[in-house]
């Protein structure tokens, strides 16, 4: 990772190349700097949610007007969309892109999380819903090439972000 | 007020520049039979998601109004969806609800708290600064009147008598081909 560039830099220069300019996201701890930033950026349009699945609507209703979009949540929030997205955006054929904290594996610390970790990719294949693991900040490029994974195949994506994916190292 | 003869007056007030999402079961039904004057996006299953479609299309494509046409049941699986659109406030977005307090599409079956339930007052709670709420044909006119000359997000929960819709056969053409069809619909 170039110096001075943290993990929600190189995430959102990924969403900008892909065209993306629509975020519609509901907060995780490890989405905080990624969140703070889709904010404070005025050449994208930050929609907050309550509920992740009212993003899968966001993002298709996006889609239907020529505007690219991308939802931001938990991988709770993917179980919890999965009706919307397996549903939906699969019946409807129309993409988009998720980036999603992977929460609940190795790298997470809390009993609570660990059931996240353990069904999200499961139940995404059940869905035949495309996502790809991100282990760490130099896989980032897989933004923007899982964007435009998604708009060619004409369905939502999933980017499961571990936490070195997500949360920038603190120096010394 | 029959819930035809409120898509009769929605219908009144639309321009084919107009956007429509329209929800599913007898709304969808009303619509159809009254006959859909622009661009018009059915929702499908699943319930509850078609009032943030319609936000999105309205952050598109803001040169052009978006109107959302719901059913109560549909609305009340996503409520929160209210304070989603309310905060973000697009100018060009109108929701008309059909309020008839049941599940007309899968029999009838009343809505838990359909006796009480004000949707009018969610609105205005979520932050919706133009809320209405009308009960007969000279109301919902003079509501709709209101919703589609202002200049502003706006919310009118019409109540119409309850009756049954069934479900309609399927049509030749499945959702994603349909969804195909609209977005060359919207530059033609």
């Amino acid at each position: 990772m170039p110096q001075g560039e943290t993990p929600a830099h190189l995430i959102i220069a990924g969403l900008k190349r892909a065209g993306i300019d629509l975020v519609a996201s509901l907060p995780d701890q490890w989405l905080g700097d990624l969140i703070e930033q889709c904010d404070a950026d005025p050449a994208i349009t930050h929609v907050k949610l309550a509920r992740e699945d009212d993003g899968v609507g966001i993002c298709a209703g996006a889609f239907l007007g020529g505007r690219k979009a991308a939802l931001i949540c938990q991988n709770a929030g993917v179980l919890l969309a999965i009706n919307a997205l397996g549903g939906m955006a699969f019946h409807h054929q129309i993409p988009f892109l998720v980036i999603a904290a992977q929460r609940g594996a190795f790298d997470d610390g809390y009993y609570y999380q660990m059931y996240k970790g353990r069904l999200t990719e499961p139940v995404l294949k059940a869905a035949g819903l495309p996502h790809y693991v991100i282990d760490g900040p130099e896989h980032l490029h897989l933004v923007e090439q899982g964007a435009r994974q998604a708009f060619l195949s004409r369905l939502p994506l999933t980017l499961l972000l571990r936490r070195n994916a997500l949360v920038a190292k603190r120096e010394g | 007020m029959d819930r035809i003869t409120c898509a009769g007056l929605i219908k009144q007030k639309l321009t084919p520049k107009d956007i429509v999402v329209c929800g599913l079961g007898s709304v969808e039904a009303a619509y159809k039979q009254v006959g859909p004057v622009g661009p018009t996006y059915f929702a499908s299953d699943p319930m509850g998601l078609w009032a943030s479609v319609a936000l999105g299309l309205a952050l598109a494509r803001p040169d052009r109004r978006v109107v959302f046409l719901a059913g109560d049941g549909d609305l009340l699986m996503n409520l929160q969806v209210l304070a989603t659109i309310a905060a973000v406030a697009p100018a060009n977005l109108r929701i008309v609800l059909f309020q008839n307090g049941s599940y007309a599409s899968s029999g009838g079956q009343i809505l838990g708290g359909a006796e009480t339930l004000s949707f009018a007052t969610i609105a205005r709670g979520a932050g919706f600064k133009t809320v209405i709420e009308a009960r007969t044909e000279d109301e919902t006119r003079k509501a709709l009147d209101q919703l589609f000359d202002g200049k502003s997000l706006g919310f009118v929960a019409v109540h119409v008598a309850r009756d049954k819709s069934p479900s309609e056969a399927p049509g030749p053409l499945a959702q994603a081909e349909q969804r195909a069809l609209f977005m060359q619909s919207l530059d033609a």
